[in-house]
């Protein structure tokens, strides 16, 4: 790591203010904030620990929302009853992510804005558009069988490697963030961002924001919903490919679903297309598999991971007929 | 076995006793005047020192480091606690598995500055002075280690699996103990420590 | 003397407590005073020449006492290559020059009053290379293929009669070749030296499977006497390999410690450790392997390729074993060299056996499939008591009895021999079998044995327990032969201060520390029955001296007359007897003992002059694939193993069952990802390069065989850290054949293989 000042302020106002220094950043479970730093990836001259701020541990429920505060610990809300019972694919995605450990120091903020795991953004000594603009992409003729099939550019290949965000993108969720300009909030959709011309920007918070809560839009959605995660060993491990699928039945037929893919897009993806074939239709292997088809139509693939176009198409399979034993 | 006496090394008796003056004057040169303040509530300004008091094992320890220090390097360099192991440094593997307030988490990847005010339980402070802790004792019972590298942070996991009711089957076992690598590859003895262990921790 | 069990008693190890409360002392635990910090920087080419190397920001990171680049770097002499008698895991000493042979070659070493500090100004050290195009591996432009037999002392391919003319007339034949991928070691405890100088005296802390050798070859890297140097490695964090030989890091620290005349630590990263230390290197095979009508094997042709690195023939040579596996009448194998601009590969748990007998046990069963008969039924036709190379005789071979009895633990009669017909939860079910096998092979050893009066014992022994349990199997040997009980005696290991021990290599430690141990606790109870048989008064009086043994703690009689120890050290007029022993195995000369000191290895074993020793086992195992994602897991895993005498059936079960886990690491996660472009390795950590976890292995079920094998040695007792890891990867290769259609040609086995043979 790089010398860097450390503050701990106690109230989210004083953090907002620390916050505020040139380079500052947050750090809350620092489990990608000092794997990166202790590689050199990451380089912040300050950081405030928003990790023990007190009012932003809880999830809470509304009349139309399920509300998590951003310092919720994963392993906490993988447990939460209501996740459990009425969002099962929030839980699953949380509790198939990671270690316990690491779940237990993490928290949900931090989580959606983990970083790729690509090999060359986290070595220094490669060539990456993302860790330094203009660079070159060495994933992109080198080992990308980890690497996205959706959403890329020509400038980024890396692959968004996170669970929960998966299963967030496929309800309607939005994020609550603060800073000194005042208090905003921004469609969950809009939060990640597709590397096109400029990868290095991942996220769309500006500098020295906080993400306060995650909000999911109650609905009749979450009952039937799952995370189903394919990856090379049986846990503690990334996914090659994942999906959550949510589900409203009608009888046979699908009234309303959901579809968020992991592992295989640059940024948490909602394959919209595949929903609305679905729809209408009655929910057998071969409609799942073609609206799995279709959540792939647009996919570039790369010299290793072709795969993941056939092995994504089966997730949603697996996903979508196991949601339904839930409907 | 040739087991020489443990210990800190000299610099660090040297350097633990004589910080709190020697920080204080240091950070102060370093913050000046109103910022003065936080070098007692855990702030620092990088390249300088930071005074932590870190609970471990019930006893108050204060240090005087480079805010960079990461847990397990305070515990491991500076307290010369070196029961808890690194095998990663990243996340990566679980060797480094501490209790902090009763939870099991990463030292490699917390900074000592992070963990004040914290009550850090190692390997070291399982054991109720002679008497081994149900999951010691199991894992002795059930060979649940070869080489030992992995073995105290698969105790202390081990010990937060069963407090968190996570070891309520075997598979469940499993799962919550996949944060730990085993290379020598002792896992099914592993769960079967905990079976065991689980019992006579009351769970 | 007395007997030692076939099957030695699962008393939990002795030095349990010890790693179970974190008092165990690996080597980064040791505490010297006042430690300075050091970190490496290497080299993010593989090939070419540092033009510049940039240290001054790095000198400027407050604390910083020193940076050691080609430049300024202490003189290093260079011991020779481990293959070529020496002790160093590759020939090529880095930072003695400008010229980079491999990634991550060490081009400096920082030295600071902090580790934060080492490592932001390692960070800080900045090179400009002029590069040129690397060869990664095989296929390669650039990579050099040379014949082992032309360029290796060491190597011969094996053959017998004249398999291409058998396999012209065979009834069936399988032509295959096989691949296996590159592997690290990747023990948990990381790589690190701590060295620490009192005048001219050096102490190492450094883990190591061979202490003495690390000894030597620092202190031949230093030009200083070798009885200068002390290392200790009382506790090894996993070692598989990896810590056997003297890689570059070892003198460096010492230098760098000599000059700034303070202790220095260094601790190597994850990373690193994939580039300054060895690995196993990736294979390619050709077999022919025909059998007639009834199944009965005719030829069997084995080409193997190694990759090695350009400066080092490093060969593993694993023909000398697939050759004995089956009564193959004719046979004819060749090893080939392919040098690339890699790092020096090195042993790896089962080096030879792991990559080579997948390539044989795949093959078996690829033939038992085109001759429609069980893979099992295959292996047991074609058994053999005598080795096939060389006509003599197995000095025990109990292949059949294995597969019997794992076939009964298993429930292999639930088998259906069809592929993709078996099917449980939904999900696609394979059975599938292979052979286990490891040479036995034993090592010169010295040991100081002590029994005490009140009868406690001590063994000391520079051995060293890298997770084998070396303690515990001494302490029971000792205790056995001595007559004392086990918690009464007292092991001390890993310290160049006691008299050599074998390298833990090769799976010799167990037997040839323990031969020592008898031959030392003969010694001892001759002394005691000499003097009690001897003598003119007492119970043992005018007893033939060779029928007086030591029993719980007295010397006896056969017919059960005898004293208490207290009465018969009385006798002697001493309260301690002390004896030091020195073992060589058959055939080696007394010059080995010279050299064991000396850092030098003397390993014999496998095929002898007059016979041929081996341990084998039966291993099976089952696999689930999802009929969709084909996503595969291994719930279930069967071995048995009959391996000579098995000195605590605990300690030998652990270690034969983490082999298993390897074997499905082998099969199914574990491969190191080289970007050819560069010849770099790129997963070079411990979560992309994928090792099992705790959920991976279900269930598992092993079983050791008796065995009486008095031939082997004294003990009789056969190596088995080695053991389970072979075989496994073609188990589960042969299953997912089973299960899906899809043979696995290469390891380890991943879904877009799978997917991809179901998609065309
Ligand atoms: C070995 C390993 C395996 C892993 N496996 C998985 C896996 O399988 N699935 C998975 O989903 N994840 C996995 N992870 C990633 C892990 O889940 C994330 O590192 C973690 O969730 C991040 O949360 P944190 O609180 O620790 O974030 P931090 O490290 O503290 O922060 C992460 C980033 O978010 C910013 N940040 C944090 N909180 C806020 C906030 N409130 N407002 C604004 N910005 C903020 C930080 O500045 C930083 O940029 C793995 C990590 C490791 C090390
Ligand atoms: S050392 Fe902390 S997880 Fe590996
Ligand atoms: S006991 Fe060696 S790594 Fe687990």
């Amino acid at each position: 790591m790089l010398p860097f000042a450390y503050e701990k302020p106690k109230s989210l106002d004083d953090a907002v203010k620390a916050l505020a220094d040139e380079g500052a950043v947050p750090i809350a479970g620092g489990t990608t904030m000092i794997d990166l730093m202790k590689l050199y990836v990451l380089q912040p001259p300050k950081l405030v620990d928003i990790g023990g701020l007190p009012g932003l541990g809880e999830i809470e429920e509304t009349d139309d929302a399920v509300v998590f505060g951003a310092l919720v610990r994963m392993a906490d809300a993988a447990e939460h009853p209501l996740l459990k019972s009425d969002y099962p694919a929030l839980s699953e995605a949380l509790w198939l992510a990671a270690s316990p450990q690491i779940r237990n120091m993490a928290t949900l903020g931090g989580n959606v804005l983990q970083r790729t795991r690509c090999p060359y953004f986290r070595d220094t000594s490669y060539r990456c558009n993302r860790r330094v603009p203009g660079s070159g992409c060495d994933a992109i003729g080198g080992i990308n069988r980890l690497h996205a099939v959706l959403g890329t550019s020509e400038t980024c290949i890396a692959s968004y490697p996170g669970d929960w965000a998966v299963a967030l993108a496929a309800f309607d969720t939005e994020v609550d963030a603060v800073s000194r300009a005042g208090k905003r909030t921004i469609a969950f959709a809009d939060l990640h961002l597709r590397p096109d011309d400029h990868p290095e920007r991942v996220h769309a918070l500006k500098e020295g924001e906080v993400i306060t809560h995650v909000r999911v839009k109650k609905t009749p959605l979450g009952k039937a919903s799952t995370y189903y995660k394919v990856r090379d060993r049986e846990s503690y491990a990334f996914a090659l490919a994942s999906v959550a699928a949510a589900l409203v039945m009608d009888g046979e037929t699908v009234k309303d679903v959901r579809l968020g893919l992991g592992g295989v897009a640059s940024v948490p993806w909602r394959a919209r297309e595949a929903e609305d074939g679905l729809k209408g239709q009655e929910l057998t292997p071969e409609t799942a598999r073609r609206a799995g088809e279709t959540a792939f139509r647009d996919a570039r693939t790369y010299d290793h991971n072709a795969f993941k176009v056939p092995l994504g198409v089966e997730t949603v399979v697996e996903a979508l007929m196991s949601a339904k034993t839930r409907a | 076995m040739t087991n020489p006496t443990p210990g800190a090394s000299r610099r660090e008796f040297l350097s633990t006793a004589a910080s709190a003056p020697l920080v204080a004057g240091a950070a102060a040169g370093v913050l000046g005047g109103e910022a003065r303040a936080q070098t007692t509530t855990g702030a620092a300004m990088a390249g300088g020192q930071v005074l932590v008091t870190l609970k471990v094992n019930g006893q108050t320890h204060r240090l005087s480091l480079d805010p960079r220090v990461t847990l397990v390097d305070a515990l491991r360099e500076h307290l010369g606690l070196t029961g808890t192991k690194v095998g990663c440094n990243h996340g990566q593997c679980g060797a480094c598995t501490v209790h902090k307030d009763g939870v099991r988490v990463l030292s490699c990847l917390t900074l000592a500055v992070a963990a004040e005010g914290s009550e850090i339980t190692t390997i070291e402070g399982l054991a109720d002075g002679d008497e081994l802790h149900p999951m010691q004792a199991a894992f002795v019972q059930h060979d649940a280690y070869q080489c030992g590298y992995c073995t105290p942070g698969q105790i202390l996991s081990a010990v937060a699996c069963v407090k968190e009711g996570h070891a309520g089957s075997d598979a469940e076992i499993r799962e919550y103990m996949s944060g730990n690598l085993c290379r020598c590859g002792a896992y099914v003895n592993i769960v079967a420590a905990i079976n065991d262990a689980k019992t006579k921790m009351g769970a | 003397m007395a007997e030692l069990p076939l099957i030695g008693e699962g008393a939990p190890r002795i030095d349990g407590r010890l790693k179970v409360t974190g008092d165990a002392r690996y080597a980064a635990d040791f505490s010297v005073p006042n430690p300075a910090y050091a970190q490496l920087v290497t080299s993010t080419i593989a090939r070419g020449r540092i033009v510049s190397l940039d240290a001054s920001e790095a000198g400027k990171v407050p604390g910083v006492l020193k940076v050691y680049t080609h430049e300024n770097a202490p003189k290093i002499e260079g011991v020779p290559f481990f293959g070529k008698g020496g002790q160093a895991y590759q020939g090529f000493r880095p930072l003695q020059g400008v010229e980079i042979k491999h990634e991550g070659q060490i081009i400096a070493l920082v030295v600071a009053e902090t580790l934060e500090a080492a490592r932001e100004a390692a960070f800080r050290v900045k090179a400009t290379y002029e590069p040129q195009t690397p060869a990664a591996t095989f296929g390669d432009g650039g990579t050099e293929t040379e014949v082992a037999a032309e360029i290796s002392k060491q190597h011969t391919d094996p053959k017998t009669g004249d398999a291409d003319a058998a396999l012209k007339d065979a009834a069936h034949v399988v032509e295959a070749e096989y691949e296996t991928a590159t592997n690290h070691h990747n023990a948990m405890e990381l790589y690190s030296t701590t060295a620490h100088w009192t005048g001219d005296h050096l102490t190492i802390y450094e883990p190591s499977q061979w202490v003495y050798g690390l000894r030597a070859g620092v202190a031949g890297e230093l030009g200083i006497p070798q009885d200068k140097v002390r290392v200790l490695s009382p506790f090894t964090g996993g070692a598989f390999g990896s810590k056997g030989t003297v890689t570059a890091r070892s003198a460096l620290t010492a230098a760098a410690a000599r000059a700034l005349n303070r202790p220095v630590k260094l601790l190597v990263t994850r990373a690193q450790g994939y580039t300054t230390a060895s690995y196993r290197a990736e294979t390619k095979h050709r077999i022919r392997l025909g059998a007639d009508g009834d199944g009965t094997f005719v030829g069997f042709v084995h080409e193997g390729f190694e990759l090695t690195s350009r400066p080092d023939t490093f060969l593993v040579s694993g023909t000398e074993s697939t050759v004995r596996m089956y009564g193959f009448k004719n046979v004819r194998t060749k090893v080939s060299a392919v040098r690339a601009d890699r790092n020096t590969p090195g042993f790896m748990r089962s080096p030879a056996e792991v990559p080579y007998m997948f390539a044989l046990e795949s093959a078996v069963d690829e033939l038992a499939w085109k001759i429609g008969m069980d893979p099992i039924e295959l292996r047991l036709k074609n058994d053999t008591k005598t080795d096939p190379i060389t006509g003599k005789p197995f000095t025990t071979r109990q292949v059949r009895a294995c597969f019997e009895r794992a076939k009964e633990l298993f429930g292999w009669d639930r088998r259906v021999a069809k592929v993709g017909a078996m099917r449980a939860d939904g999900e696609l079910v394979g059975y599938g079998a292979a052979l286990a096998c490891y040479p036995t092979q034993l090592a010169p050893a010295a040991v100081r044995l002590t029994l005490e009066g009140k009868g406690r014992a001590r063994v000391q022994i520079a051995a060293h327990d890298i997770g084998t349990g070396t303690y515990t199997v001494l302490a029971q040997a000792a205790a056995g032969l001595l007559g004392v009980a086990l918690d009464r005696v007292e092991v001390e290991l890993g310290d160049t201060n006691l008299p050599a021990g074998p390298i833990s290599g090769g799976s010799v430690a167990t037997a040839s520390s323990v031969s020592a141990i008898m031959k030392a606790a003969e010694a001892i109870r001759l002394r005691l029955a000499t003097a009690a048989t001897t003598s003119n008064d007492g119970p043992l009086a005018g007893k033939d001296k060779e029928s007086v043994v030591l029993k719980d703690g007295r010397l006896v009689a056969e017919d059960g007359t005898g004293e208490d120890l207290t009465d018969a050290f009385k006798r002697l007029g001493v309260g301690t007897v002390e004896e030091y022993a020195e073992w060589l195995p058959d055939g080696v000369d007394e010059k080995a003992m010279r050299g064991l000191y000396n850092g030098s290895v003397k390993i014999v074993g496998g095929p002898m002059q007059d016979r041929t020793q081996f341990s084998f086992g039966a291993e099976l195992v089952e696999v689930r694939v999802n009929p969709r994602t084909l996503s595969i897991r291994v719930p279930r895993m069967v071995g048995v193993f009959a391996s000579g005498r098995i000195m605590n059936r605990m300690t030998a079960g652990s270690q034969v069952l983490g082999g298993m886990v390897w074997g499905v690491g082998s099969a199914l996660h574990e491969q190191t990802e080289i970007d050819r472009r560069y010849a770099r390795y790129v997963n070079d950590n411990i979560a992309e390069y994928l090792v099992p976890v705790n959920a991976d292995i279900v269930h598992q079920e092993i079983e050791f065989l008796e065995e009486d094998d008095g031939e082997v040695n004294l003990a009789g007792v056969k190596g088995l850290g080695e053991l389970g890891n072979v075989g496994t990867n073609a188990a589960v290769a042969n299953a997912v054949y089973h299960a899906t259609g899809f043979r696995a040609r290469k390891i380890p086995i991943r879904i877009e293989d799978v997917l991809k043979s179901h998609l065309v």
